[in-house]
């Protein structure tokens, strides 16, 4: 999903980063809260950006003949909302542009954009619409995840769309042809995705369902439920 | 059979059915490159834009890792950071677990 270093026009290339600011500024104000008001919140955001740290290195062969990887940032939206998911986003894709040569500094707010707001946003709105419904734990996991990991590739087939609108069709028929390059190859990965963060997250139930309860991540019954499961 | 390993089953089949679709459409696709859909999109750009591949200079200078070597090394540092903190903590829970069991 990375926007290559020099392919991002200087015009748009500012733009997503001046939106992409305000947003690193709120997930580090709320993440000082987080750990301030619950050291134990500490090993969680560990376990949640490690997964981040994985998947995101993992580049994987897909469908359409061309290589992707999963972004893992479901998992963390969950648990801390999206925009602390945002700063270990920028930590990672930092990383990557700097020594990896994928994504540059220039296109960095638009790939924090696409990777570490829009999609844990996503994500976190499945979430949080599938909470307090009756559906299973792990079910509502699999979906935020999905679709966290799927939106992004949107948003960057989006954010190439606008700065390279079609000369027919324009900005819609660039949006289609993006799409089919990065949201297609992303599909399967995003389902094994969903799946391998579900499973995650039942081991974090089995071993420390007290601070998921603490954080309020889901109501103590479902992770009492879920945990019941597991046993 | 116990409801409790359902979901490491299913990830299993998930991810074999991944490698079952990807071995069989990349043999019917014959000739694919497995490219990065990073560089399959920037050629799409020069497609789009009329500009040649060539012609584009990142705006900020970079450094680019020497060979594909160092590049797959550092893409392995990447997960093996990530992988030290999350069996790190795995572990600080589970020890916790224990020492409260013992304890109550």
């Amino acid at each position: 999903m990375h926007i290559m270093e020099g392919f991002l026009p200087l015009p748009w290339a500012v733009f997503w980063w001046v939106v992409a600011l305000p947003c690193l500024a709120f997930g580090i104000y709320q993440l000082k809260r987080i750990l301030s008001a619950d050291r134990e919140a500490l090993p969680l955001l560990g376990v949640t950006g490690g997964f981040i740290f994985i998947l995101s290195s993992l580049k994987l062969p897909s469908v359409t003949g061309s290589c992707s990887h999963p972004t893992g940032t479901g998992l963390s939206a969950v648990c801390f909302g999206p925009f602390v998911t945002s700063v270990i986003c920028a930590i990672v894709l930092l990383f990557q542009s700097l020594f990896l040569a994928h994504g540059g500094l220039s296109t960095l707010g638009a790939n924090i954009i696409s990777m570490g707001v829009i999609g844990p946003v996503a994500g976190w709105a499945v979430y949080r619409v599938l909470r307090d419904t009756r559906v299973h734990v792990y079910l509502t996991i699999f979906s935020a995840c999905a679709i966290a990991d799927l939106v992004t590739y949107v948003v960057t087939s989006l954010e190439l769309a606008l700065a390279y609108p079609a000369e027919v069709g324009g900005v819609a028929s660039s949006f289609v042809l993006f799409l089919g390059i990065f949201a297609i190859t992303q599909v399967p990965l995003a389902i094994v995705e969903g799946i391998v963060l579900a499973l995650v997250f039942k081991y974090i139930v089995t071993l420390k369902p007290e601070i998921l309860v603490r954080l309020r991540v889901f109501p103590e019954e479902k992770i009492r439920a879920a945990a019941g499961d597991a046993q | 059979m116990k409801k409790g390993c359902l979901l490491e089953i299913l990830a299993v089949i998930a991810i074999i059915a991944f490698c079952a679709i990807f071995l069989y459409s990349s043999s019917l696709a014959g000739n694919a490159e497995f490219a990065g859909s990073d560089t399959v999109g920037s050629e799409r750009i020069a497609e789009l834009s009329g500009i040649p591949l060539e012609e584009f200079h990142p705006i900020i200078p970079q450094w680019e890792p020497p060979s594909g070597e160092v590049e797959s090394g550092l893409f392995a540092l990447q997960a093996a950071v990530g992988g030290i903190i999350v069996g790190w903590v795995f572990g600080y829970w589970k020890g916790q677990a224990k020492v409260k069991n013992h304890e109550g």
